[in-house]
């Protein structure tokens, strides 16, 4: 209990919680949509979604700061690609951010002058290029990762023992092939914090793509997608050795 | 901004301005009605207004928990009064928490036939309660530290050297008649003063009973016993918050325990 409220006390906690729920909803109602006998209980999803969402919105007000401060902290990484991706990432978040808020302002009725539409395409797209520079940021830490396992001595062990197991098997597959699957999974295992991550954005990719059009997929991919990364989320910041550095 | 962010990243911080946004918008609300403002921007008040109390609902919505924490390390306090009244201080709030999150399910829709004024009567005889046992801790400990400043006093004026207060004493009982009220008058004046000099050597103690007043007035209002209008819940429910965020900024001014 102590822990559970630790948790929830951090205002990310409660926000990853109330993410998972929205999308727990979203993907709900796609599997009850052609239920008649479960109309009511869709009715009081679709409504639990929506307060969710707009309570969501309210509670980013702030955030844009935390990406600034973000940009900051990452302008004194040595790796030059990293510094690269995380400051590209997070002025893509703060964009992303303000783009939201404005959003806000005009479903609140603050700000009535504002084109809904065009400015909910350009939070997706800020959103997007975020997320694309974080996968960007995760392959490259792979490749830094896998580079340097490949020069590893009890590895190379490793590789030979798994390249000798199943010598008829061997000559169907392309020796190459296998080995950088072996190398990627092997990496990916030694290293779950980037395995966590790369995970997440793969997911988190789907909500946008769809929202633009790009790859249309449907309402219930979305949700499940929003639930994954959402959980996983949750996992990082409960158990913060997950969470990728920097 | 480095500073914003750790304030932003507490939850509570986050909901204390919302509290304090939504009381504005309470407060603005009834002087745009008063002034007789156009009937649009009285509306968009209005529904910024709903708009945070339900968004201030979802994030409560883990609170009673947190409450039951409190009480349960309250139980362990040495002071029989404090640990009395801040336990059922804390009990109270839980309950008024979970009427809340009750309420929250009815104003999303989740739970569809609610009676939504009884269970808002109940959530605000809850908060009530548990303001009036806050007010009643604080005044037990001014009443602690009167006394031992009154005890303090005493062993200062039984050394021989200090002859001056003795005199003093000894000459206003000699000052002729005073009827009674004077005198009362002249004791309260006193008592106050004593008071003053108790809560301004205390600022922790002082914010939290200026806040607990104003705090208050809004289930006195809300429950009918004390009507005194949406201007005034209003600026006592921003006054109120505004002391929570600097309490936060400066944790040094938060009353312990």
């Amino acid at each position: 209990m102590d822990a559970v409220v630790k948790f929830t006390s951090q205002s990310q906690g409660r926000d990853r919680i109330f993410r998972a729920t929205q999308y727990a909803c979203a993907l709900s109602i796609y599997l009850l949509r052609n239920n008649p006998e479960r109309k009511d209980l869709v009715n009081k999803l679709k409504s639990l979604e929506t307060n969710i969402s707009a309570g969501r919105k309210l509670l980013r007000l702030g955030n844009t700061a935390n990406s600034i401060v973000a940009v900051k902290q990452a302008m004194r990484l040595s790796d030059r690609v990293l510094r690269l991706c995380i400051t590209a990432a997070n002025i893509n978040r703060a964009l992303y951010f303000i783009c939201d808020n404005l959003l806000w302002a005009r479903n609140v009725g603050l700000i009535l002058s504002i084109d809904k539409e065009r400015w909910s395409i350009n939070a997706s797209r800020c959103y997007l290029y975020s997320l694309v520079m974080n996968l960007t940021q995760d392959l490259y830490v792979i490749l830094q990762l896998m580079l340097q396992k490949g020069r590893d001595n009890h590895f190379k062990q490793k590789m030979n023992q798994h390249l000798n197991e199943s010598p008829e098997v061997a000559e169907v597959t392309i020796p190459e092939l296998d080995t950088f699957v072996f190398l990627l999974l092997e990496t990916l295992r030694s290293e779950p914090t980037v395995a966590l991550d790369t995970v997440k954005n793969i997911c988190d990719l789907f909500i946008p793509l769809d929202k633009l059009g790009i790859y249309k997929s449907s309402a219930g991919l979305v949700g499940f997608c929003g639930l994954v990364s959402s959980l996983i989320g949750i996992l990082t910041l409960a158990r913060p050795t997950l969470r990728i550095k920097p | 901004m480095d500073s914003w962010v750790r304030f932003n990243s507490q939850s509570q911080a986050k909901e204390k301005v919302f509290r304090a946004a939504q009381y504005s918008c309470m407060l603005l609300g009834s002087t745009l009605t008063k002034s007789r403002a156009a009937s649009d921007l009285q509306r968009i008040v209005s529904d910024l207004e709903a708009h945070m109390s339900l968004t201030r609902k979802l994030l409560r919505l883990g609170n009673s928990v947190e409450a039951l924490q409190a009480a349960k390390r309250a139980i362990h306090l040495s002071d029989g009064v404090l640990r009395l009244c801040i336990t059922i201080a804390h009990l109270n709030r839980a309950m008024y928490f979970a009427c809340d999150n009750v309420l929250w399910a009815g104003k999303t829709g989740i739970i569809s036939k609610l009676d939504h004024h009884k269970w808002s009567q109940r959530s605000f005889r809850y908060y009530l309660f548990a303001l009036i046992l806050n007010v009643t801790r604080n005044v037990y400990e001014v009443c602690l530290l009167l006394d031992g400043e009154d005890r303090c006093r005493s062993t200062k004026s039984s050394s021989p050297s200090d002859v001056l207060p003795d005199d003093r004493l000894s000459s206003s009982s000699a000052v002729p008649a005073t009827s009674p009220p004077a005198l009362m008058f002249a004791r309260l004046c006193r008592l106050m003063g004593q008071v003053g000099a108790v809560l301004y050597n205390n600022p922790p103690l002082l914010l939290d009973l200026l806040k607990n007043s104003c705090d208050i007035f809004i289930p006195l209002d809300k429950l009918g016993l004390y009507r005194t209008g949406p201007a005034f819940v209003g600026t006592c429910g921003l006054l109120s918050s505004v002391l929570s965020i600097v309490t936060m900024l400066h944790p040094w001014l938060k009353l312990k325990p």
